[in-house]
């Protein structure tokens, strides 16, 4: 009798052990450690938009894709909650949809909280007018924006009036970056329309610090910059009087 | 819709379709997660959307929690 109750004990011990065990692995398998550190509420929100700018059409599940469905309402949530302070925008995406990217820029530059923009890696197409809207953009050294016309592949029906369309959609894609950047538009499009600097297009592909010499971007530089900035524009948007009774 | 991208339209449209692993945004502990389907039949995380920074530090929402 005593055996088996022992046995039954020691059955036991090593379920428990071995589910310990198990669940253990698991996280490590899952997370690659086993504990993550558990940090403090953050005064300033992150959205990074990577991939492709998706918007009206669903595209194929192969492309890494930022739907801009998810992105404004948190752009809301972030405007409204009274503990969030300010924003950064982390951008490394190919473009995307046209509307659906300068929906995205309007609604970060009508934003009253303070908001930065990093360009890692790249920045591309509709990529410009998001980065700009932000009050203060950086970009690190590496990344690279490619600046070019809006094309259109497929059937056309009606050309002038396509044609129309086109440029019109272009103007609305210039005119953002113009009035959100240092850059003008006749500057804007002279890169927009330079020819021999890519391969299957006209354009051109500015890297860090051109983009910051174009007017692009305003500064050349990482996270530590973007949140220094963001801190400093933070502390200068409070109210004076907090000022005042500190001094 | 206009795409305003350096990719060429066969990069984003390929003729051959994968059949890769359908993902699917879900509801998850309050935040929107995008999931996908294990070998075992369980939704696994891949991504996780939101705007607070510390949401990515916490283990419930990490890539590759297996969630029930």
């Amino acid at each position: 009798m005593r055996m088996d109750t022992d046995e039954n004990e020691n059955q036991e011990e090593e379920e428990n052990e071995s589910n310990n065990a198990s669940s253990l692995v698991e996280k490590i398998q899952q997370l690659g450690q086993a504990n993550v550190p558990q940090a403090p509420d953050s005064n300033i929100h992150v959205l990074s938009i990577i991939g492709q700018v998706e918007g009206h059409l669903q595209l194929p599940p192969q492309n890494k894709t930022t739907k801009y469905e998810h992105l404004l309402p948190q752009l809301i949530a972030v405007e409204q909650n009274p503990k969030i302070e300010g924003l950064i925008i982390l951008l490394n995406t190919v473009g995307g949809d046209v509307e659906a990217g300068l929906a995205l820029a309007e609604m970060i530059a009508s934003m009253s909280k303070p908001t930065t923009s990093i360009v890692l890696g790249g920045g591309h197409s509709i990529g410009a007018p998001i980065a700009v809207a932000t009050d203060y953009s950086f970009i690190v050294p590496t990344a690279t924006m490619t600046i070019h016309p809006v094309r259109l592949t497929g059937l056309v029906i009606g050309v002038p009036q396509t044609f129309e369309y086109l440029d019109k959609m272009q103007e609305r894609v210039i005119q953002f970056i113009v009035d959100h950047s240092n850059i003008d538009s006749e500057q804007l499009k002279e890169l927009m329309f330079a020819k021999g600097n890519l391969t299957r297009d006209i354009g051109t592909n500015v890297v860090g610090r051109e983009a910051v010499e174009y007017g692009i971007i305003d500064e050349v530089g990482g996270v530590k910059e973007a949140i220094k900035k963001l801190n400093h524009m933070i502390q200068s948007s409070k109210p004076k009087l907090e000022e005042e009774g500190t001094a | 819709m206009i795409l305003y991208t350096p990719l060429s339209y066969q990069e984003i449209f390929p003729e051959e379709q994968g059949t890769g692993n359908e993902i699917q945004a879900i509801e998850w502990q309050g935040r929107t997660v995008f999931v996908s389907k294990n070998n075992n039949g369980n939704y696994q995380i891949n991504q996780l959307i939101s705007s607070n920074p510390n949401d990515y530090l916490n283990p419930e929402f990490l890539p590759g929690r297996i969630i029930s």
